[in-house]
């Protein structure tokens, strides 16, 4: 046993891009992914402000829109440069203050503000959208309020007859909407998994011994697999730690239960890719074709882990899909622990969900057997390599 | 062997590269059906909620029907404390929780004012955001309802009350996206990204397989043999151009605003950069499996830094500076403002020019590149 673990040391050692992929890849493919969202709060999108009204009311809606953290008002002087400016992505929204919005407002005739938002770039667009109207309505109420103080209203009733019943949002488990706690963490995910992945196909696909046509597998390949699952899980489980204790550690985001849940489901999660993966080469037994097919498997496994667009509005095929990948099973774990605070039996209970990856393991001693029949009128003894390429 | 020999030999290649064919052919097909696959349903709708109404009259269960009546909620069940509503969101059965206070009825009609809580689950933005909107749309609501039952209770005409209830009409209109639909948010950014991915996979498979090997690329001039690829690859990635921004983009339901002539003039330096960077960048590989394997780690960072996903002004600067030489980046922001959005020609004109530039650098790097191959295999042998 001892062998073949030096051998596998071996084996890394002397494949650049396989010690690239365990060491200085996650760390700069982390960091980095980390830094581009680092913003983590949208502040400050640009908004285009036509002010066609040029009076005290439009001026201080202007002043209102700016005072909110989320909006830049720039002025324009006419629609058209307004639109202009939000086809050439210069600002995300464009708010029109109408003509006589003033006069309207004081004659009660009911004017219309016009706010037109980018959604071609949804997150930005439906944020805005909402903060726009918030603090329109939130000057507007102002208006109301001097219209009924005018009215002779007594100003203990007057904030509640304007708005009788008031709103309390809160956002659960992400106080602030960071987009950091929302999006970094199952992006990295799925990179790790890509990594963990990339890591196990090249090791694996080390092991084929070209006869003829077809590629075969030596007699002691079982024994080598399960040198290499206990070669490559630890090294891939540091890199999902590291990943654990930058984002809940280093950046203190909120966490409700035990990071050591967490390290638990991704061991699972390290298993079950593996499964998927020595099935994917036992079928296919050619390494450019296992790389090629894992590549596609598991490139959009964000999409579906259901974190950006919810699992229960995906269509039944893509919800099956999704079932393939463990990052899938994984994220939910994830998601349980750091927002819900679940204990170690809910997580396996939810770890339980891997169960149909069991029904590999048959497959895989079926196809391993199969694998393993070397066809016998050629020489089988010079052709086991190192898999030093 | 003349030019024409040259690119047929180069067709022959392609085509008898297995790995190749399935990364082109298949991919781009397998991916224009997985990728969007998850996002069909474009809204999230029916977020299931609980209520916990401490209140229970009339106008507590009028709220709750006009909350579950609205698109984006669905009320699961109405339970008895706020302590088992978290129990329900713990358990993932339900995302939001509405809270009714007690004595809302009768703190309204008082006069006294209320205070309606709504919570959701903010580890998923767009249940959160559906919540949220579903939920104050049905506050208003009600809101607007207690106003105006007050309003006629002390006389107003009805036509004034309704009036004095809505003095001022916002009309907030989504743009370019109509239907704040999912897919054609994502789509245009990321097929343009899957193009990218397989042409430089493509070129790097093909390249890192013959620099090795004797074959018909010593016998040619290294700039012939690079106007050759690029020429295959040209008209190959032509039809797959035309199947994900004609056939797709309509079967998405993507809006598409240019016309077909500017979206071919604003494809053709794209290409051809991604092209002439593919065929520079196999000259770096040797093995025939590492071009997959890198393009796949990066098409993660490339569509992030894009700017679509995630606005560019939040990008840290040196980030989007970097990221300017990688020719998916200011065609997918490019394309977008062109075929989007509808910026028309002059305003894309810096970033076709900023891709024809990138064209330039890199063909010259890919010609010094195969130069040097073909003298490194020639010299030994």
């Amino acid at each position: 046993m001892r062998h073949l673990f030096r051998r596998e040391w071996t084996v890394l050692w002397h494949s650049p891009w396989q010690l690239a992929l365990v060491s200085y890849i996650p760390l700069i493919g982390v960091l980095a992914l980390w830094w581009l969202f680092s913003a983590g709060l949208p502040r400050q999108l640009p908004v285009a402000v036509v002010d066609l009204d040029n009076s005290q009311i439009s001026r201080m809606l202007t002043r209102q829109l700016s005072a909110n953290a989320v909006v830049a008002p720039r002025a324009y002087a006419n629609e058209a440069s307004a639109i202009d400016a939000m086809r050439k992505v210069e600002v995300y929204g464009l708010v029109i203050l109408p003509y006589q919005l003033n006069k309207d407002l004081l004659t009660s005739k009911q004017p219309t503000i016009d706010i037109r938002y980018n959604s071609q770039f949804l997150l930005v667009g439906k944020l805005l959208s909402s903060q726009l109207q918030l603090s329109l309505a939130e000057g507007l109420t102002h208006i109301g309020e001097v219209n009924l103080l005018l009215k002779g209203a007594n100003k203990a009733t007057v904030d509640v007859s304007l708005t009788p019943i008031s709103n309390q949002t809160t956002a659960l488990f992400n106080r602030n909407n960071n987009y950091v706690g929302f999006l970094v963490p199952p992006i990295l995910i799925a990179l790790w998994q890509l990594l963990s992945m990339l890591v196990f196909v090249n090791s694996v696909n080390a092991e084929l011994l070209p006869q003829g046509e077809r590629n075969y597998l030596a007699k002691d390949f079982w024994a080598k697999v399960w040198v290499k699952i206990l070669f490559y899980s630890p090294i891939m489980l540091i890199h999902g730690g590291f990943i654990l204790l930058w984002l809940y550690h280093y950046l203190a985001m909120p966490i409700a239960g035990s990071l050591w849940l967490l390290v638990l489901a991704q061991m699972f999660m390290l298993m079950a890719l593996w499964l998927i993966v020595l099935f994917i080469f036992m079928l296919m037994r050619d390494s450019a074709r296992v790389v090629s097919f894992c590549t596609a498997l598991f490139a959009p496994a964000f999409a579906f882990m259901g974190i950006t667009f919810p699992v229960n509005d995906m269509p039944l095929l893509a919800k099956w899909w999704r079932l393939i990948m463990p990052s899938s099973h994984y994220i939910d774990s994830h998601v349980s622990v750091v927002s819900y605070g679940v204990n170690l039996p809910q997580v396996l209970l939810q770890i339980s969900s891997y169960w149909g990856f069991l029904l590999l393991i048959p497959l895989l001693y079926v196809l391993g057997r199969h694998a393993q029949k070397i066809p016998p009128q050629v020489p089988v003894s010079k052709s086991i390599s190192l898999g030093v390429k | 062997m003349n030019f024409w020999q040259l690119m047929v030999a180069e067709c022959k290649a392609i085509l008898a590269d297995k790995a190749i064919v399935v990364t082109l052919f298949g991919g781009v097909l397998f991916y224009s059906v997985l990728y969007p696959l998850p996002y069909l349903h474009q809204v999230p709708t029916e977020q299931q909620i609980v209520v916990v109404d401490h209140d229970n009259s009339s106008l507590s269960r009028l709220v709750t029907r006009h909350a579950d009546a609205s698109a984006k909620i669905k009320v699961l069940a109405n339970v008895n404390s706020i302590d088992q509503a978290q129990a329900w969101i713990d358990a993932g059965k339900a995302h939001g929780l509405l809270v009714i206070p007690a004595d809302f009825r009768r703190n309204l009609l008082l006069g006294k004012g209320a205070t309606l809580s709504y919570g959701g689950d903010a580890s998923y933005f767009l249940i959160y955001s559906a919540i949220v909107e579903g939920l104050v749309s049905a506050g208003i609501d009600a809101s607007k309802h207690v106003q105006m039952i007050g309003l006629l209770a002390r006389g107003q005409n009805p036509e004034l009350a309704q009036q004095a209830v809505n003095s001022i009409h916002i009309n907030s209109v989504p743009a370019f996206n109509p239907s704040l639909g999912y897919t054609p948010y994502v789509v245009p950014g990321l097929f343009l990204l899957i193009l990218h991915q397989t042409l430089l996979i493509g070129t790097g498979i093909l390249g890192a397989g013959q620099w090795g090997k004797q074959g018909y690329w010593q016998q040619v001039r290294p700039v012939t043999l690079v106007l050759a690829r690029l020429s295959v690859f040209m008209m190959i990635y032509a039809l797959f151009s035309s199947f994900y921004l004609g056939a797709c983009f309509y079967w998405y339901k993507v809006s598409v605003v240019a016309s077909v002539i500017e979206v071919g003039l604003f494809m053709l330096p794209f290409l051809l950069a991604t092209g002439s960077l593919g065929i520079y960048l196999s000259s770096l590989f040797r093995r025939r499996e590492l071009p997959t394997q890198l393009y796949l780690l990066v098409s993660m960072p490339i569509l992030f830094v894009a700017g679509f996903v995630w606005p560019i002004a939040l990008i840290p600067q040196p980030l989007v500076v970097a990221s300017q030489v990688i020719p998916a980046v200011p065609a997918i922001m490019g394309m977008l403002e062109l075929n989007q959005l509808g910026a028309g020609w002059s305003a894309v004109l810096p970033k076709w020019l900023q891709l024809w530039g990138l064209f330039a650098i890199f063909v010259t790097m890919a010609i010094v590149a195969i130069a040097r191959k073909q003298q490194d295999v020639n010299t030994p042998s």
